[in-house]
């Protein structure tokens, strides 16, 4: 091989590491962990897997939208801990698939509450949005406190059937748990409306460069509503499955999701400076989330050197992302 | 006549004076500093500090630091100039709040911690700590394994938020000379949460049961609302009989413990825990000499002595 070639092969070698980077990653951890801890492929390993992509997934790909679009939302965990509180104990008062509606309906509202809260005030960066969906967490969480009294509520609590809720937490269509195809029925949806649609193009072209996307006609200020909406309707869905799953919903249960979420959208690839990013990535970047916990456990690495890599990868991705855009 | 006009002057002058001096007593302003109103247990003691704080003549104020050291060392400097006479404190960092207690201290004010008590040298700048000792809490939990299992038994520790006082205490205590060390008990695995929180108990609890499974015959857990996870984890891999122990005795550990998913709650008595520092703040106002350290017996919930208390409010 000339030079000429060698060189090459490694300039495509190392393309594609950085664009398949986190794929072989996870392959690594996957193989690593499979020869150490062979019950790492158990099919009860996968079935834990699904059930803890639950929660996060749902929060992580309503974010995806408010980063690709440019901005970022910290209020998720306060949307999470108000639409669990409030959802558990309407079950016992409207039933629960009523309780159901309300608490999604609940997420897309405080979502568009924070749109037209960041549109009116003018904050359209994204560090503006940031501190103004953080002042907007600490609304909605103490509400929750408020409504909760501060207190825990369990589903023992409840009289009335909470049969769907069960089935969201702990059941499963063949080997296939519930949350997950929650999951998938999500992701298909929110795909297609990335994908084939006129408002998906507009978020993606708001979030590349807003000046140039409002002279080209697109409407910026719905594309914003639509994004927080979506976020926020998503936080609705990840606090019903992480109650449903754990049949408890504390006043502070949503505590970190919101780092957690931009973790797994920004190491999935959407870069954080808006405009290029998709529901599919977000999905690797879960993946590799989860599988790190479930790998490091079954390894047994301490509880410190876990958030030790979690807080490596982030950083890592964030240097490879400003690698690639430059 | 004369003598009933009198008597109904003397009457009405005494009848003002003590109710002044009752107004008086009950304008000992004390303020309880909340390390976090989210955390249940610090919500329901501010709640028991308003509750009992007019038993002892205190006009009791409840400040929120909500997790943080600055945020809470503002609050007692705002005592301070606010001029209250008490100050109970719930530290978010014990070595951080020092300065701020220091202050305090120079300005006259009583100061009590509540359920975390100053290390070392620090402690001479508080007047006195109730708490519920969280190493006596891990030694207890590992009293109630070694008597459950005195031919030994396999378990595993999930441990509360990493690096949090109760959380290192806790697994002190449950590992330590006075705990499983030197008994039959063999721990498969510990793993810490990153917060206080079920959810991340449960994932814990199923990778144990994927590594582990029916070797598992015991789960120390350092929380109650974790001990729920743990529950949820166990019967959705379909394990039943696992011996699971939890700390707090809050009302996710009562009822769990009374429908026989979890064995045994290390209980807290946060109501006792305020009651005996409001009193220990009056004997010190009264210049009476007080204890510097003083522990709040913890109880056990089991299936035998469950029934005997009444659920919690928290």
């Amino acid at each position: 091989m000339s030079p000429a070639e060698k060189t090459g092969a490694l300039k495509s070698a190392a393309g594609f590491l950085r664009s398949y980077l986190l794929i072989v990653l996870i392959a690594v951890l996957v193989v690593l962990t499979a020869i150490v801890e062979p019950k790492f492929l158990s099919g009860q390993n996968m079935i834990n897997i699904m059930r803890q992509f639950g929660p996060l997934i749902m929060v992580a790909l309503g974010m995806t939208f408010v980063i690709i679009g440019g901005f970022i939302d910290l209020s998720v965990a306060g949307i999470i801990n108000l639409v669990a509180v409030v959802t558990i104990s309407l079950i016992q008062v409207l039933g629960q698939v009523p309780a159901l509606i309300v608490g999604m309906a609940l997420g897309a509202a405080c979502g568009a509450l924070n749109s037209v809260v960041i549109l009116s005030s003018g904050a359209l960066t994204q560090a503006e949005a940031l501190f103004m969906t953080f002042g907007m967490s600490t609304v909605y969480s103490a509400f929750a406190l408020l409504y909760s009294h501060g207190s825990t509520m369990h589903f023992w609590d409840i009289d009335k059937s909470k049969s769907v809720f069960e089935a969201i937490g702990a059941g499963k269509v063949g080997p296939v748990s519930v949350s997950f195809l929650i999951f998938l029925f999500f992701l298909a949806l929110l795909w297609i409306f990335q994908a084939n649609t006129t408002e998906g193009r507009s978020i993606r072209l708001t979030g590349g460069n807003k000046t140039a996307a409002e002279l080209a006609g697109i409407r910026i200020r719905r594309s914003i509503v639509v994004i927080y909406t979506i976020c926020g309707f998503m936080a609705g869905v990840g606090a019903i499955v992480l109650f449903s799953r754990i049949t408890t919903a504390a006043p502070v249960i949503g505590a970190n999701f919101e780092t957690n979420a931009i973790l797994s959208v920004v190491v999935g690839g959407t870069t954080l400076k808006g405009g290029k990013g998709s529901v599919l990535r977000t999905v690797t970047g879960v993946l590799l989330i989860i599988l790190m916990s479930n790998c490091l456990n079954l390894l047994g690495v301490s509880s410190y050197l876990q958030v030790v890599a979690k807080g490596a990868i982030l950083v890592f991705a964030i240097w490879l992302d400003n690698r690639k855009q430059a | 006549m004369s003598v009933l006009k009198k008597a109904l002057v003397v009457g009405l002058v005494l009848l003002i004076a003590a109710s002044f001096g009752a107004v008086a007593q009950a304008k000992v302003k004390a303020a309880f500093v909340v390390s976090n109103q989210a955390n249940e247990s610090q919500a329901f003691s501010a709640k028991e500090f308003l509750r009992l704080g007019a038993k002892y003549g205190f006009e009791v104020s409840t400040f929120d630091a909500k997790g943080d050291t600055q945020v809470e060392s503002q609050i007692v400097t705002n005592c301070i100039a606010q001029k209250f006479k008490v100050i109970f404190l719930n530290p978010n960092d014990i070595h951080a709040i020092v300065p701020a207690i220091m202050k305090a201290k120079q300005a006259g004010l009583v100061v009590g911690m509540f359920s975390s008590d100053l290390v070392g040298a620090d402690q001479k700048y508080r007047d006195f700590a109730s708490s519920s000792d969280d190493v006596l809490g891990g030694q207890l939990a590992a009293q109630q394994m070694i008597k459950q299992f005195p031919n030994g038994a396999k378990i595993v520790e999930i441990g509360g938020q990493a690096g949090h006082n109760a959380q290192l205490s806790r697994h002190d205590g449950f590992n330590g000379d006075k705990g499983i060390k030197g008994s039959k008990i063999q721990v498969l695995d510990f793993k810490a949460c990153q917060q206080w929180a079920t959810d991340q108990a449960q994932a814990i609890m199923e990778d144990f049961i994927v590594k582990y499974g029916k070797d598992i015959q015991g789960v120390f857990v350092h929380w109650d609302n974790g001990a729920t996870g743990v529950i949820q984890a166990a019967k959705a891999a379909g394990l039943k009989n696992i011996f699971i122990i939890g700390v707090d005795g809050n009302k996710a550990g009562y009822v769990q413990v009374k429908s026989g998913d979890q064995a045994v709650s290390i209980a807290q008595d946060f109501t006792a825990m305020v009651d005996k520092s409001l009193s220990l703040a009056k004997d010190v106002l009264a210049g009476k000499k007080v204890q510097g350290y003083n522990v709040i017996p913890q109880v056990i919930y089991d299936k035998t002595t469950v029934s005997k208390y009444s659920t919690p409010e928290w």
